[in-house]
């Protein structure tokens, strides 16, 4: 499987929030990637999700809408 | 069944002890007699070696000195039996040199089986361990302090000061180390006690563990010594066997054990803290002082140095008394010494007595004087490095400090004699060239100046500029004397000086013929 | 300044806090410690006493013999360097008797001494010339014709100096030099007396030996026994000038020594905060490249990479590189272009850097080479201490009394911080080394570690979850420590007690005996005041960020932090990536780790620089290489660094920086990433800089230039040109004015500035009102952020595993006399000792490939493959192979991924699957990436 650098990237910052309960791992990931990221990556990310997310970690997933939530 | 004893001692060994045991054994075989055979220390009659003695209900009598040759001989003329022959020596505790002394490191020494613990337990082993152990560790360091116990390695610092230094120095590990390097040319009292006594060894270390609060000793022994390594190693692990070392000593709760070392032939390593240097694996190089061994010693610990006979003076010291000891001997010199009577002398051996005898009684009353019988020219006492004194001069008491006023050094106690034939220059000589042949190489008064004070007495020797190469050894002897590091190149000078002082003919004969040359 | 000589007090200051004591020395009276010597209370006391083996960096030794001095109450005469002061002392060091002792221990010396004072290279600067005059020689009456050692030869056989035994004094501050300062022990005299000599191992010329060419023993020698090279060809310097190494991120502080404008050689100075005299090959030797004919010194264009290079002015470069970024900025928007700061750079340097990106591009893009390797330690140690530095000073070391050393190679890495931690382990402290590779601190001379873990590459964070699961299990735990000082723990206790991170549970994942983990866990907890070290084997890995907490939740759980002895320290590896971190070099936060979503720590810089500042992080470095290959990325300008060659997955790299429009580097050769660029601009040396490095420790410490720019230029001139150029003014007139500004904006450096450090040699930020000298030890009472925040790290193993086709795991390091991708050091004498990275590989692994000792092997990555010859090496555990990535040839990054830190994105280089295989496959006419990436690598650049 070949995946894109930021969903790369955005499963292994899942991977390390696995042991969270749901809600506060999606919050932490979508609060790092606030912190760390530059918006074009978080663009990215929303948009190959969305197009191509069916493997994606469901805390990725939910990280997403919050970070969409925020910026609303 | 009859006790025949025939020394193991090196020395004895020498001049075919070993030979003369086995010839005993077939010879009694062959007569039929059935004898136990014991190899004991040497009684320290050199002259006697091998010194056969056999047990008979009035005593030990002698027969010496047998060659392998004699024995078949003496056993047919009834030897076993103490009976009368050339090489018949009577009693031997009442012979005169064994009737004179005072013998206390030596009491076991040629009278016991080196290594039987029933043998050293039934002439008094163990008696001064015990007490220790039943007294306060500083009640048995009060009690070495009024022995006056002196170390006997030459330096004579009291014993029990050091240990008290030890003791109070603070401290998780301690430790005791004997110095057993014994290097210097006509000693051989150390090695006596090691072969014909070693538990004496042991036990005075484990009392001087007990007082300063140490539980492991090393035993430094110079590699030139295997029959006393063989017996060191054996009586250690006798001594493990019996509860004398180990977890639980004489069942007391204290705990000693004791580690033997072998070194690696180097002179230097006899000077305490080149020892310790060794010890730790290191190359031996003499350490400044201070710090003293005794706060910063054995692996940066606080240690106990001590020679064997310091040792070995220890377990008599605790089973009799200090004052018993204190009784012994003279002014600040307390309790007995091992003299050895080396060199040119007509009976040489080791004499256990109270310090005071005379240097004089101990040459000529027991030592018989020059084995050449050609007098006596110089003694040389204390070892390599010691001053000579004249033949004249002899009357001097044995006294540290009497030795010292007379600008003389007892030290160890080794004596070598010489006759009027001896070059005192080439003496002279020979101090220097020994120096430069053992020096650590660390300080340079004794690394170069040694070197250069054998190039300078061959001038003198040789007549080149004689007074100003005096005058250059004079201050080259001042330097070394004042500065080097340790006693090995403060002490050369000893011997040079003294040959200066006393022989001053033998450096200048050549002078005339060079002025006449020059001129 | 002219020659700058430090006094010699003769022996080193007893330990701190010893009772004064009162004596009087000639006559004068002084009060020192407790344990000083007398030579030194002399010297105190403005009274030099004559000496040749003492020197106050090594402890008394008592051989030469001129030191004695006559004490009152006392016999004899002692020797001063080894008689401690007692109360009441009295003290005459001068009188008849002593001035003849000294002049004879002269005379024996001069006896045995070459008569060539005049031809002497020592010539002026010879402690036995000096001491024959004090002491008032006049003449050797043994003459010169007795035994001596005046036909020895010289030993050439080191790069850097030389060895003439026939000057030899046998002082032996060489032998203690190299085993008390050094800690090789290399050096011993060889033979007893007068026969002695001084010899490197058994009889072996210095270049065979175990000798490590630190340059103690050349700095301790006080003849011309043991001299530099540059000083036999050059003569002895006249002037110095202080200044900082520019290697590795200890940060040693030098005395630049030169003749008129030449150096002549670099001498560690015993004020220097981090080395205290200090140093090791590079610094003190391999400085050579600086004035290399491989230095490019005017800046040059080309328009495609497949150009020629054209030489132009100053002028015209920066007036290109504006335009063009300008250009692209109106074609694919602001954020098309970014730039990355040089660790090797000053902060000023840095500082302009960052700024220009920010202010001038007005974008975040800007980003540093601590991307590829301590970024998680910024990361991990912010999140948990509040501060993204180590918590202590180099000095702590010394009280420490359990050393844990993670995934670092001080020896090799940080030699001079590994010599004073040496100092304190030869002292009794524990040691516990986790490292796959038994890299030499594990044994070494006086040195055996009571434990080495050799964790399996990819595992840490299981092995450190293991660690403080005994701590918490076992009761360990300092509860009045944590109680007091720290939040969140017990639900971190809750997570770390889970049966999953056992040791006993984590044995199989990281070959490490439960029994071991559990040894080491008490110890660490139990031992005393304990210390963690840690270099790049705990950040270049895909849970790097998370291994940096997991070391932090153990420090604090066991209440290792905030003291002396203790701390969470990293072993930084360039000499300013402490400082281009600080200098807000990263893309998320602005100088001072402040993030650029603060609005208030925006508008403070918004105000100054007057311009609008992005909320937003920018690209990191990976994220630009991405970037790039997808269009959106187009103009890089690179300070100082060779992406090319030092960053992971050489082809994809490669690729990223071939589709840019414009690729600026700054540098001082034509580097594998140069190669690629469009425009050269040429930097500057340290020698030629003026400004600050800050090191491992957080010291500030200036760089002083030792020669003008040979480019004409200052480089933090350059970006302020090309801001300018591009329609921001940004101007200074001095480096001390970017200073200033730093400190105007950035709290943790208010109280820093040239003048300060003039004055104090250096400072440890935090530096301002509340501590005005600076703070050698972080959180004191309380940590940086308030409470010490324990963070939950579980264990998710990389992605990287090795399979049947990829056997094997590759790991990285470096060389003790190498530095980083070799720029500098390949360019100096340094390659007599690495003149090629190999592979070390595991007997049993060699075997089963039919590998022998100086095979030529080919090494197999997923990404790429490269060639290296084989070194069979049992300090390697079998499974896992070695290599350093020195020479752009070896191609190292070939063959790394582009897995990462999940935080932060740095490289996962300590980890990738590979085969290796005996032969060259390119050799049997395949021809693979990296021989022709090193064939491009030939052109130009080695000779």
């Amino acid at each position: 499987m070949s995946t894109s650098p930021v969903m790369k990237l955005a499963d292994d910052i899942a991977a390390q929030f696995r042991h969270y309960p749901p809600r506060a791992a999606a919050a932490s990931i979508a609060n790092h990637i606030r912190q760390f990221w530059d918006p074009r990556m978080c663009s990215q990310l929303k948009t190959q999700v969305a197009e191509d997310g069916a493997d994606c970690d469901p805390n990725v997933i939910a990280a997403i809408q919050l970070l969409n939530a925020t910026e609303r | 069944m009859i006790t025949v004893y025939v020394p193991h001692d090196s020395a004895a060994k020498s001049v075919g002890a070993d030979d003369v045991a086995d010839a005993l054994e077939r010879a009694a075989a062959a007569a039929g007699q059935h004898i136990k055979l014991v190899r004991n220390g040497t009684r320290g009659m050199l002259w006697l070696e091998p010194l056969v003695e056999v047990a008979t209900e009035g005593g030990r009598v002698g027969y010496g000195p047998v060659r392998a040759d004699d024995v078949d001989e003496l056993v047919r003329s009834g030897m076993l039996e103490g009976a009368g022959h050339d090489l018949y020596l009577g009693l031997v505790e009442e012979l005169p040199w064994m009737r004179d002394q005072q013998r206390l490191c030596l009491a076991r020494v040629g009278v016991t089986d080196p290594l039987s613990p029933n043998d050293y337990l039934g002439h008094g082993g163990l008696a001064g361990l015990q007490r220790a152990l039943e007294l306060d560790p500083a009640d048995v360091i009060a009690e070495v302090t009024e022995s006056g116990l002196r170390g006997r390695g030459g330096a004579g610092f009291p014993a029990g000061i050091k240990w008290k230094t030890v003791s109070e120095t603070e401290g998780e590990l301690k430790f005791v180390c004997c110095n057993a390097d014994e290097g210097d040319g006509g000693t051989f009292a150390d090695r006596m006690v090691m072969e014909g006594d070693p538990f004496c060894l042991l036990e005075g270390m484990a009392i001087a563990a007990y007082a300063v609060g140490a539980r492991e000793g090393y035993i430094y022994l110079r590699s030139e010594y295997p029959d006393a390594a063989t017996a060191i190693r054996a009586a250690i692990e006798i001594a493990r066997d019996e509860g004398w070392l180990g977890d639980d000593v004489l069942g007391s709760g204290f705990s000693f054990d004791i580690h033997l070392r072998i070194g690696g032939g180097a002179y230097i390593c006899g000077e305490e803290t080149s020892m310790l240097d060794s010890l730790e694996g290191k190359r031996g190089m003499v350490r400044p002082k201070p710090p003293i061994p005794a706060i910063t010693g054995l692996f940066g610990k606080p240690t106990v140095v001590n020679n064997v006979l310091t040792l070995a003076s220890v377990p008599t010291i605790l089973a009799q008394g200090g004052e018993a000891y204190a009784a012994l001997g003279v002014e600040r010199s307390r309790g007995t010494q091992v003299f050895q009577l080396a060199g040119n002398i007509a009976r040489g051996g080791a004499f256990e007595t109270a310090f005071g005898i005379s240097l004089a009684d101990l040459v000529h009353e027991y030592g018989g004087g020059t084995r050449s019988g050609r007098p006596v020219r110089a003694v040389q006492v204390g070892g390599p490095l010691g001053p000579y004194l004249p033949g004249s001069q002899l009357d001097l008491p044995t006294d540290y400090e009497a030795f010292d006023a007379a600008d003389a050094m007892l030290g160890h106690g080794g004596i070598v004699v010489f006759d009027d034939t001896a070059d005192m220059a080439a003496m002279a000589r020979f101090a220097m060239e020994f120096c430069a042949e053992e020096s650590c190489g660390k300080c340079t008064p004794c690394r170069v100046g040694s070197v250069r004070g054998v190039e300078t007495i061959d001038k003198i020797i040789n007549g080149e500029d004689t007074d100003g190469n005096l005058g250059l050894l004079n201050d080259l002897c001042d330097l070394m004397t004042e500065g080097s590091l340790c006693a090995m190149g403060g002490l050369t000078p000893n011997p040079v000086k003294s040959a200066l002082s006393h022989f001053p003919e033998d450096f200048t004969q050549k002078r005339e013929v060079h002025q006449e040359e020059a001129r | 300044m002219t020659l700058f000589k430090e006094p010699d007090l003769g022996t080193p200051a007893p330990p701190e806090g010893a009772p004064p004591v009162a004596v009087e020395v000639d006559g004068l009276p002084v009060t020192v410690p407790e344990g000083t010597s007398v030579l030194r209370a002399a010297a105190l006391a403005g009274v030099e006493i004559p000496k040749l083996c003492a020197t106050d960096s090594l402890d008394a030794f008592g051989s030469c013999r001129l030191c004695l001095v006559e004490i009152d109450g006392r016999r004899g005469t002692p020797a001063s360097c080894t008689t401690p002061v007692a109360a009441g002392m009295q003290v005459r060091t001068q009188s008849s008797k002593l001035e003849k002792l000294r002049q004879g221990v002269m005379e024996l010396y001069i006896s045995d001494h070459p008569l060539d004072c005049l031809t002497c290279p020592a010539n002026g600067d010879c402690e036995l010339q000096d001491m024959a005059g004090v002491v008032g020689l006049r003449q050797v009456r043994y003459g010169y014709e007795g035994a001596n050692h005046l036909d020895l030869e010289i030993d050439h056989s080191n790069p850097y100096f030389d060895f003439d035994p026939s000057k030899c004094i046998s002082c032996s501050r060489c032998v203690r030099a190299c085993g008390e300062v050094q800690g090789t022990f290399a050096l011993t005299i060889e033979g007893r007396g007068f026969e002695s000599k001084v010899s490197a191992g058994a009889g072996e010329l210095f270049a065979d030996s175990e000798c490590v060419s630190c340059g103690a023993c050349v700095a301790a020698c006080p003849t011309s026994t043991l001299q530099e090279k540059s000083v036999v060809d050059l003569g002895i310097p006249n002037r110095t000038v202080k200044t900082t190494c520019a290697y590795c991120g200890v940060g040693c502080s030098f005395k630049a020594e030169l003749r008129g404008d030449e150096l002549v050689r670099m001498v560690p100075d015993k004020d220097g905060g981090a080395n205290e005299g200090h140093a090791c090959v590079k610094g003190r030797f391999a400085f050579g490249y600086a004035t290399h004919p491989d230095r490019v010194l005017s800046p040059m264009i080309r328009e495609k990479i497949t150009d020629e290079w054209r030489e132009v002015d100053w002028d015209t470069a920066i007036t290109y590189v504006a335009d063009k970024m300008r250009e692209i900025q109106s074609s694919h928007g602001p954020g098309a272009i970014g730039g990355i700061t040089s660790s090797r750079c000053t902060n000023e340097d840095v500082y302009v850097v960052q700024k220009m990106v920010r202010a001038a591009f007005g974008n975040n893009n800007v980003d540093t080479c601590a991307r590829v390797c301590h970024s998680p330690t910024g990361y991990g140690l912010k999140q948990t201490f509040g501060e993204s530095a180590g918590t202590q000073d180099f000095r702590s070391v010394a009280k420490s009394d359990v050393i844990v050393v993670i995934g670092a190679n001080p020896t090799d890495g940080h030699p001079v911080f590994a010599s004073r931690m040496k100092r304190r382990l030869r002292e009794g402290a524990k040691l516990v080394v986790i490292d796959p590779r038994r890299i030499d601190l594990v044994r070494s001379p006086h040195i055996e570690a009571e434990y080495h873990l050799p964790v399996a590459p990819g595992t840490n964070v299981a092995l450190v979850n293991a660690l403080a699961h005994v701590v918490v299990t076992e009761d360990l735990v300092d509860r009045e420590f944590v109680d007091a000082r720290c939040e969140d723990f017990e639900a971190w206790a809750e997570f770390i007690a889970q049966p999953q991170n056992s040791p006993e549970a984590t044995e199989e994942i990281t070959g490490i005996p439960a029994q071991d983990v559990r040894a080491v866990a008490r110890m660490y907890a139990t031992g005393g005041n304990a210390a963690i070290y840690y270099g790049l084997g705990v950040t270049e890995h895909s849970q790097g960020s998370t291994m940096v907490m997991g070391m932090a939740n153990l420090a604090m759980a066991t209440g290792n932090i905030g003291r002396d002895g203790v701390g969470v320290n990293p072993l930084r590896g360039q000499n300013n990536v402490q400082g281009s971190c600080d200098m807000g070099s990263f893309p998320h936060e602005l100088p001072g780790y402040r993030h650029v979503s603060d609005d208030a720590v925006r508008e403070v810089f918004e105000n100054l620089w007057q311009r609008p500042l992005i909320p937003e992080p920018g690209l990191r470095i990976p994220n630009m290489f991405d970037s790039a290959l997808d269009g959106s990325f187009r103009g890089l300008y690179v300070q100082g660094e060779d992406i090319a060659q030092s960053d992971p997955n050489t082809g994809h790299v490669d690729a990223a920086l071939r589709s840019l429009d414009l690729l600026v580097v700054q540098d001082l050769f034509i580097n594998e990433t140069a190669k690629l660029a469009h425009v050269f601009l040429p930097g500057t040396s340290f020698l030629e800089k003026d400004g600050t490095f800050t090191n491992a420790e957080r010291r500030i410490n200036r760089v002083r230039p030792v020669m003008a720019p040979m480019t004409g230029k200052h480089e933090w001139q350059i970006p302020c040109e090309i801001a300018q150029a591009m329609g921001y003014d940004m101007s200074y007139d001095d480096p001390s004015e970017i200073m200033e500004e730093i400190a105007s904006l950035t709290p943790t450096f208010t109280g820093v500035s040239f003048e300060k450090l003039d004055k104090l040699g250096s400072v440890q930020w935090p530096c301002n009102t509340e501590a005005p000298e600076g703070t050698p030890i972080m959180h004191v009472d309380e940590f940086v952020r308030g409470k010490g925040k324990f963070i939950t790290t579980t264990f998710v193993p990389t992605n990287e595993r090795s399979t049947r086709k990829f056997p094997l795991i590759l790991t990285t390091g470096r060389i003790l006399s190498q530095y980083n991708v070799g720029a500098q050091t390949r360019r100096t004498h340094n390659v007599h000792w690495h003149k090629e990275d190999v592979l070390e590989i595991h007997p049993h692994d060699a075997e089963v490939r039919g590998i022998d000792d100086g095979s030529e092997v080919t090494i197999t990555s997923r990404t790429g493959e490269t060639m290296l010859r084989a070194v069979i090496s049992d300090r390697m555990p079998t499974g896992v192979v070695y290599t350093t990535f020195h020479y752009p040839l070896s191609g190292a990054n070939v063959v790394t991924t582009d897995n990462s830190d999940w935080a932060t994105n740095c490289p996962e280089y300590k980890v990738t699957a590979v085969q290796v295989m005996l032969g060259s496959r390119a050799a049997n006419g395949v021809s693979s990436e990296a021989t022709a990436h090193a064939a491009s690598s030939d052109e130009g650049v080695e000779r």
